[in-house]
């Protein structure tokens, strides 16, 4: 009889509804009405940590950054061979994490993979936070911050441009164009939402959404030009997302030094900075279904599932290149290099090597196969953690921990972090609080990106069993 | 000269709003007398509407080319102007050239695109206009214009089709 029940065709509606947000259309009143009430609902649990993020913020970045502008570089742990340390490997985590607001947004929608809908936004949120923490990174490297602007292409009194052929102005433009392209595609999609916002707020919330909305009203051509710029966006933007993390690949691999001359570096990190990235989809995902008030009706174990598959076959794509990399530099048979890698393994800091790869290939190889613990919103989030320290592992081992050991025996010396520990600590509240600040001022879910989506599925019946169908409507 | 009136339709799905833009079209009005709005895009075969032109793409070409010739600029025409000859070095290597002539054009191309969508859109446009709040929550609603004398008639027909409203249609502050 319960058999019977659950193969019955109400049963079969029932379960696909539920599965699926797609199909479990609600009046768009009543979509604008969740998502408003999670903007507008801050409960003292997120007040206290906003707070003591704050807090955080304002000593371990601001407070900090001051001393160290004060002290000068003699207070960060850099000296010769190891002139590249934490600040490098956060900016290179932070462009890592940025890839993925980028890949899940425009890659997804280039093939129009339906599950994107609900969470777009999240992940492009990410990626402008993200570049904003690599960007701080920078310049809290540069030491003489105030001069940061003789990156800028223009001439100097003499008349002298900045070089152009140097990585670090291709890094200036990568990361400038990267940041700029991102933001736009951030606020392209939002202006219906900003729009829908205006129109059911007060006081200064609708001053804002008004300015910010830029008087668009749903109005036909306005449709057409914004669908028409977010095509061009998702296909032009994924190049420049490549761009971006193989020239930073580059400040390593251009240089002549062992364990960085290496011409795979740019898919390489490409593919890690995907790892990281999708990872902290997943993780913050998860974190605003649980916190934030009507999450649950948008966010579904659907989301998770597809996140959990990417993040397993990226994680597949980064132990190839990883060992690609390895096998070439171990099988080169210089003896620097034999001595790096021997450095890696069994160094003091072999315990970060071998956490390394359990975390970015043991970790997910063996648990999301599983569909359950894919489905499974804490146990993702617990292997998204995992794979993000072990993917800073990666860059901390390529950068400060690979400086050590170079062509000069007798420059070798272990890299001790100073002021850049409680910096990076900064950056990462920072992002924190930068995310849970848009959460309250910006629409996270894309509503009418989700009403479209809604409208293009159905079910039909093949034979006996009913199946989703997705029509085309672009 | 007849006068006309500006009207605005709500209509609770984009069906009954395709059916009264056919109708409208019936009664004598042009395409270029109406505009559908809505909360969701709806293109134009939906709404049987003719194909919307857009200079986006167009802009965004344009954007890419200038990008690009900022980036020769960049890549070639600033060691000229200031040469440091390197024992052994070209003044201008091709490679490294490509990543600036490449980030330059993708540069101008997005960032084209993104003012093509406002000089097209007329963004930011704050004057008011004819617009209901119900849009956004998933109304479709017909703007058009027509001459006085046919409004009772329009507005007996699009209320045969499901129209929830009918009104004279009035610029607001949005």
């Amino acid at each position: 009889m319960t058999e019977a029940l659950e193969h019955s065709p109400g049963h079969e509606l029932e379960r696909l509804r539920q599965e699926h947000l797609m199909l479990d259309p609600r009046p768009r009143g009543e979509m604008n009405a969740l998502v408003m009430e999670a903007m507008h609902t801050t409960s003292w649990k997120f007040k206290m940590v906003f707070a003591l993020l704050s807090v955080v913020v304002a000593v371990c970045l601001f407070g900090v950054w001051g001393y160290l502008i004060a002290e000068g570089m003699g207070a960060a742990g850099l000296t010769d061979p190891v002139y590249w340390g934490i600040f490098l490997v956060n900016t290179v985590f932070w462009i890592g994490i940025s890839h993925a607001g980028t890949f899940v947004s425009a890659l997804l929608r280039v093939f129009k993979a339906e599950y994107r809908r609900p969470f777009t936004r999240a992940a492009e949120l990410m990626t402008t936070f993200g570049l904003v923490q690599a960007a701080l990174s920078v310049f809290m490297h540069m030491g003489r911050v105030w001069l940061s602007y003789w990156l800028f292409p223009y001439p100097n009194e003499r008349g002298l441009w900045p070089n152009f052929h140097s990585p670090l102005s291709w890094d200036f433009l990568a990361i400038n164009t990267y940041l700029l392209a991102s933001t736009m595609y951030l606020f392209l999609p939002l202006i219906p939402d900003l729009a829908m916002a205006r129109d059911r707020s007060t006081g200064w919330r609708k001053t804002l959404y008004r300015i910010l909305s830029l008087g668009f009203r749903g109005a036909e051509g306005e449709w057409t030009h914004l669908r028409t710029a977010m095509n061009i966006f998702a296909f032009a933007i994924l190049p420049v997302m490549f761009s971006v993390h193989t020239i930073v690949s580059w400040d390593f691999a251009a240089a002549m030094r062992p364990g960085w001359n290496s011409t795979i570096f740019g898919p390489y990190f490409v593919v890690g900075a995907l790892h990281s990235g999708i990872a902290a989809v997943a993780m913050v995902l998860v974190v605003v279904r649980a916190t934030m008030k009507n999450m649950k009706y948008f966010i579904r174990p659907e989301v998770f599932d597809a996140l959990g598959k990417l993040m397993l076959i990226v994680s597949m794509g980064w132990a190839y290149f990883f060992f690609n990399d390895y096998m070439v530099q171990w099988y080169g048979g210089d003896s620097f290099t034999d001595t790096l890698l021997h450095f890696h393994e069994n160094g003091p800091l072999g315990w970060m090597w071998f956490s390394m790869l359990i975390f970015n290939v043991a970790v997910p190889w063996l648990t999301l196969w599983n569909r359950r613990v894919r489905r499974n919103p804490w146990a993702l989030f617990g292997i998204g953690l995992f794979i993000n320290i072990g993917m800073w592992f990666e860059r901390y081992i390529i950068i400060p921990t690979s400086l050590t050991i170079n062509f000069m025996p007798f420059t070798w010396r272990e890299y001790v972090p100073g002021v850049e520990a409680p910096l990076g600590i900064g950056t990462l509240a920072f992002f924190i609080l930068l995310y849970m600040a848009a959460s309250k001022l910006v629409p996270l879910v894309p509503v009418w990106e989700v009403q479209e989506g809604q409208m293009a599925h159905s079910l039909r019946k093949v034979g006996k069993e009913t199946i989703v169908s997705v029509a085309e409507m672009e | 000269m007849t006068e006309k009136i500006s009207l605005l339709a709500l209509f609770p799905d984009i069906d009954p709003a395709a059916q009264a833009v056919e109708k409208l079209r019936g009664m004598g009005l042009t395409d270029d007398d109406m505009n559908v709005i809505s909360g969701t895009p709806a293109t134009e075969a939906m709404l049987g509407r003719p194909h919307q032109w857009s200079n986006v793409p167009r802009l965004a070409l344009g954007g890419a080319l200038g990008g690009f010739l900022i980036g020769v600029f960049f890549a070639f025409g600033t060691p000229y102007l200031y040469p440091i000859e390197v024992g052994g070095q070209p003044l201008i290597p091709v490679p490294p050239s490509v990543v600036v002539l490449f980030e330059m054009t993708m540069l101008g191309l997005l960032v084209a695109t993104f003012l093509g969508v406002f000089l097209d859109s007329r963004f930011p446009s704050y004057a008011p206009k004819e617009y209901v709040p119900q849009i956004s929550d998933g109304k479709i609603a017909v703007f058009f214009e027509c001459p006085v004398e046919k409004r009772k008639k329009i507005t007996d027909a699009l209320a045969a089709l499901g129209a929830e409203s009918i009104q004279p249609a009035e610029a607001q502050k949005l």
